[in-house]
């Protein structure tokens, strides 16, 4: 192993190498040329695109196609391996890194803290850092790669200076030092178990029939399903999630509940596609984790009156569905799984673009204030349909057929393997998450000025005034951000006629 | 094909439509022109539901081969009269519409949730695909709410949130629960196509399993029919949504719930329902004296015809657990005539109700005979074939039901089914005594205020057409069990096996 590394592919490490490249071009242009804002978002935009665009090669292979790079010589493992899953969530990364840039477009006037290069360069950083996990296959840069994902994060929640925003930060570091100290000691245990730096197959499957390393490797991973359960926002390691989503800025919060929650998720597939070849174990840890997690989660949630706590709530609930079909471990699990992610990437990133949008235009009190949404569909009837049709597919509910189909996709595995009690609980998660997005939504279809006391007749005639005159006047939202609602909602639209396009990427 | 398609289409595309321009249709001149457009739109659909039902074309396309979920659409006996029923009904929630125009919100989006309504109904009935049939399910839901939700009674804010999150809570538990079922379903029987699943009839799947499978699919689609302890949802929903929305939510999405247990428990299923039918049978028939005991003591008219739905729903679940093809029959029967009656009944109840202000009974009103003719005749017949009376449509499914409780399929225990076949026939007794209260109460008597108009112009040509269709059915039964007869044998000539 002294001789270097043979092959080293660019073209396949792109998705890698673009939003790498990126933040290192947006520091050195803002040392060369100052003040120029929008640059560094158009240079971040265009690298987040070329990383997207190298995807593609690697959407919908068949099963057990991969591209792979960084070899070792005489046909040795690689380090860096890009199966369909894996193309997917990486190209659900860059996108959805590129619609947070789009969020934080920067008004005429105001400079945020930190200055746009350091913002910008650190959420290409953490893209980078999520694309690469994707692909990671040795024990080293798995590691490294979802650290690189969230590091950057805890400086991207603190740089708003707010005390609140600092307390989310610390809450963020906290759960992602506990959260790498676990899976330090399963990548060392996992290579105590199988003698083998790579999260492959081959290396599990070596150990199967050893009673005395198979325990070790079991051990391995319950402990990455609790290092990444920190990063996922699974029950018991949730807690950070509603404070670092009410402290983060708006943007920085969809970047923590889409991006942040797609690297963690490749690097759990990355180890569960590794022991699948061990037989048809069932995980217990998994099971119970997606159970309570989804059963907290949802509780919670019905009972925030903040829409981003409500979200991040949502988030912990949804955190226990994306992991629900791995506790059946099989190669249709792994692609339910990411199915199931995306799917709720797209409707939570619409949603967290629509609450931009009102952020902008009504202001931040009351973008997060859930009453405040009563009447939206009358005062702002795009905006409001667009939120409705997100809530409905993370409610799993037509016309959000895409989050219908990938709920009925997650649920197959775990029926498949007889888990009734789970499939049970999972049901009736699926009911307690109705009730907290349709709270939301009627919110969003009631009219404001029907009160007990008037009468339905008189309800329906009275016209908007009172409150409508008394606010302030209206701003509009910034084009930028009413681009990433529309185009967030037409993907959402076309997913949802047609859920093939996503289950499509993740292979044959 | 393309016709089955545009019966589709045409109620999908016109109900987004609607839904999306509500805002440019303003809140008077739009409403003549929503009215009119989703008028046209449900006539054109029934033309193209009657073609169907009359060539029977077949669709299989792939949508999603990730999960190996195809568009599988074809129409047969079973479905048939549900498919007429829907359309028909549809057409005339518009046209009641005309005289009860809707209040609370943008008359464009009422009528857009009617349109997605109906297409959620037809989608589900020619669904041949047991995952597109589970997502068909689903699509009324969101229409439903928002029609019970936002267009509701108004009276109570309070009770009307309560009754739309109840309503979509209930049904999404019961459409999970069954989705559990259909996957479990369709991964030992090995396909999800509903027509393989009944000639399979359950081959090769182990009696444990069948029985696990059918118990979870009956549980989630009893919330729907609904079954007695389950039914807890109706009687608010009923209570507070506007006319269209209790037509439709009695007359059409209870009869998807029965209708999924012919499809996915009684055909594919046949150990694991006759395991389970004792026990289905008992809730049935609780359900029945339940519904009855509620009906005789209900001072709000709306209710208490939720609560009828109950107990007719009871003696379809009884038909069903019978296990023989007079049963079935009897189910499929009663299935149509309760939303024949039940549309008619509800029809009539809210525009009463539009007249008096509230549906209470307890307060003293104008006697229905003497001062609207029109509305005491179709509240008679409405509530003498609710009660079973001879010669109307609600008596041969029920009379049927409770035969073929008497003689049930030999694997039945027999001694429990007649037991219950004595005990619903005390209920069609409650049935009896709370019709009649209901006419001593409202029509008859010798008040003649307050006065109010009686129905005319498109209100009474929508209670005029139920009415004779409770006749017509009545008196020739056979033009609905002969459409059902041959595809009811292919399934109990197996079960009973």
């Amino acid at each position: 192993m002294s001789q270097a590394v043979v092959s080293i592919n660019a073209g396949i490490l792109l998705p890698v190498l673009a939003p790498a490249v990126g933040a290192a071009v947006v520091l050195v242009t803002d040392v060369v040329a100052q003040n120029k804002r929008r640059v560094h978002y158009v240079i971040a935009l265009v690298s987040l695109a070329i990383g997207a665009v190298a995807t593609f090669a690697g959407l919908g292979m068949l099963a057990g196609d991969t591209r792979q790079t960084l070899c070792l010589p005489g046909g040795g493992q690689c380090m860096y391996v890009a199966d369909s899953v894996g193309s997917a969530l990486q190209l659900a990364a860059l996108i959805a890194a590129a619609v947070t840039l789009m969020l934080s477009w920067p008004e005429d006037k105001e400079v945020p803290r930190g200055g746009t290069a350091v913002i910008v360069s650190l959420v290409l950083a953490a893209t980078a850092g999520a694309t690469a996990v994707a692909g990671a296959r040795d024990l080293g840069s798995w590691l490294v790669a979802l650290e690189l994902a969230t590091l950057p994060t805890v400086a991207l929640v603190a740089l708003r200076g707010a005390r609140s925003a600092i307390s989310g930060a610390v809450a963020l570091l906290t759960a992602a030092l506990v959260s790498f100290g676990f899976l330090a000691l399963a990548a060392s245990l996992w290579f105590t178990a199988t003698s083998s730096g790579f999260l492959s197959p081959e290396a599990a499957l070596a150990v199967v029939d050893d009673p005395v390393r198979r325990p070790i490797l079991v051990l391995a991973v319950v402990l990455v399903v609790a290092g990444i359960g920190f990063k996922l926002s699974l029950v018991p390691f949730h807690a950070w999630t509603p404070e670092a989503y009410d402290g983060a800025p708006l943007p920085i919060a969809a970047f923590l509940a889409g991006v942040s929650k797609i690297a963690a998720l490749a690097a759990l597939l990355i180890v569960i596609r590794a022991i699948v070849p061990m037989g048809a174990s069932v995980l217990t840890a998994i099971a119970v984790v997606a159970a309570v997690s989804m059963t907290l989660g949802n509780i919670m949630a019905l009972r925030q009156d903040g829409v981003l706590r409500l979200l991040a709530w949502s988030t912990v609930a949804q955190a226990g569905w994306v992991v629900l079909p791995l506790a059946a471990v099989s190669s249709a699990a792994v692609q339910a799984s990411g199915a199931y992610l995306l799917a709720y990437v797209l409707a939570t990133i619409l949603a967290f673009a629509v609450v931009a949008a009102l952020v902008q235009t009504r202001g931040a009190a009351r973008a997060r204030d859930l009453s405040e949404y009563r009447g939206l569909l009358r005062d702002h009837p795009f905006l409001a349909s667009a939120l409705g049709l997100a809530l409905l597919s993370l409610a799993g509910l037509p016309p959000g057929i895409l989050g219908l189909v990938a709920k009925v996709g997650a649920l197959r595995p775990v029926v498949a393997s007889e888990l009734w009690l789970l499939a049970v609980v999972a049901a009736v998660n699926a009911v307690l998450g109705v009730a907290v997005y349709v709270r939301w939504l009627r919110a969003i279809i009631t009219s404001v000025d029907a009160s007990p006391n008037a009468s339905p007749q008189a309800a329906s005639a009275t016209t908007p005034d009172g409150t409508v005159v008394m606010a302030a006047p209206v701003v509009r939202p910034h084009p930028v951000t009413l681009l990433a609602v529309g185009l967030s909602a037409v993907a959402l639209v076309l997913t949802s006629l047609s859920p093939q396009l996503i289950l499509g990427l993740l292979g044959r | 094909m393309v016709v089955l398609l545009l019966a589709l289409a045409i109620p999908a595309v016109t109900g987004t439509a609607l839904i999306v321009s509500s805002r440019g249709m303003g809140a008077n001149s739009g409403e003549g022109n929503a009215n009119l457009l989703s008028l046209v739109a449900s006539l054109a659909t029934a033309a193209f539901v009657i073609a169907a039902v009359i060539i029977r074309p077949e669709v299989d396309q792939p949508w999603l081969p990730s999960l190996g979920v195809r568009w599988q659409f074809s129409v047969d006996g079973i479905s048939a009269p549900l498919l007429l029923l829907t359309a028909l009904l549809s057409i005339a929630v518009v046209v009641h519409a005309r005289s009860h125009p809707p209040y609370g919100g943008s008359p464009a989006t009422f009528y857009g949730c009617l349109q997605l309504v109906e297409f959620g109904a037809l989608a589900t009935f020619f669904a041949r695909d047991a995952i597109i049939f589970f997502i068909a399910f689903e699509i009324v839901l969101i229409p439903m709410w928002v029609l019970i939700a936002r267009y509701g009674d108004a009276h109570d804010l309070g009770a009307r949130a309560d009754a739309s999150g109840r309503f979509v809570l209930y049904t999404v538990l019961g459409s999970t629960l069954m989705l559990v079922g259909i996957l479990a379903l369709v991964q030992s029987a090995g396909t999800a196509n509903l027509d393989d699943l009944a000639k399979l009839h359950g081959a090769g799947m182990e009696r444990q399993t069948q029985i696990i499978i059918a118990a979870l699919l009956l549980v989630g689609l009893g919330i729907k029919i609904p079954v007695w302890p389950l039914h807890t949802w109706l009687p608010p929903a009923h209570t507070i949504a506007p006319t269209a929305g209790s037509v439709l939510l009695a007359a059409v999405l209870l009869k998807m719930g029965t209708y999924g247990v012919v499809r996915l428990v009684i055909a594919p299923l046949p150990i694991g329902f006759g395991a389970l039918a004792p026990a289905f049978a008992t809730v049935g028939v609780v359900g029945i004296l339940w519904g009855g005991l509620c009906c005789l003591v209900e001072n709000d008219l709306k209710r208490l015809i939720a609560y009828s739905s109950v107990a007719h729903m009871g003696f379809v679940v009884l038909g069903l657990a019978s296990g023989t093809t007079a049963g079935l029959q009897a189910a499929l029967f009663a299935n149509v005539a309760h939303g024949v009656v039940s549309a008619l009944l509800f029809f009539l109840v809210g525009g009463l109700k539009a007249r008096w202000g509230s549906a209470d009974l307890a307060t003293a009103r104008a006697a229905l005979r003497e001062i609207s003719p029109r509305l005491g005749l179709a509240l008679v017949v409405g509530f003498a074939a609710s009660l079973g009376l001879p010669g109307l449509v609600g008596f041969w499914g029920e009379f049927l039901a409770m035969y073929a409780a008497w003689s049930p399929a030999p694997d039945r225990p027999q001694g429990l089914m007649r037991v219950l076949a004595v005990i619903a026939v005390t209920g069609t007794a409650l049935a009896a005594g709370y019709s009649l209260r209901v006419l001593r109460l409202i029509w008859s008597g010798d008040r003649v205020a307050p006065a109010h108009a009686d129905a005319r112009g498109p209100e009474w040509s929508v209670l005029a057409v139920l009415v004779t269709a409770v006749l017509v059915l009545g008196l020739a039964p056979g033009l609905l069990l002969n459409s059902t007869i041959k595809d009811v044998n292919i399934i109990t000539s197996e079960v009973s096996r």
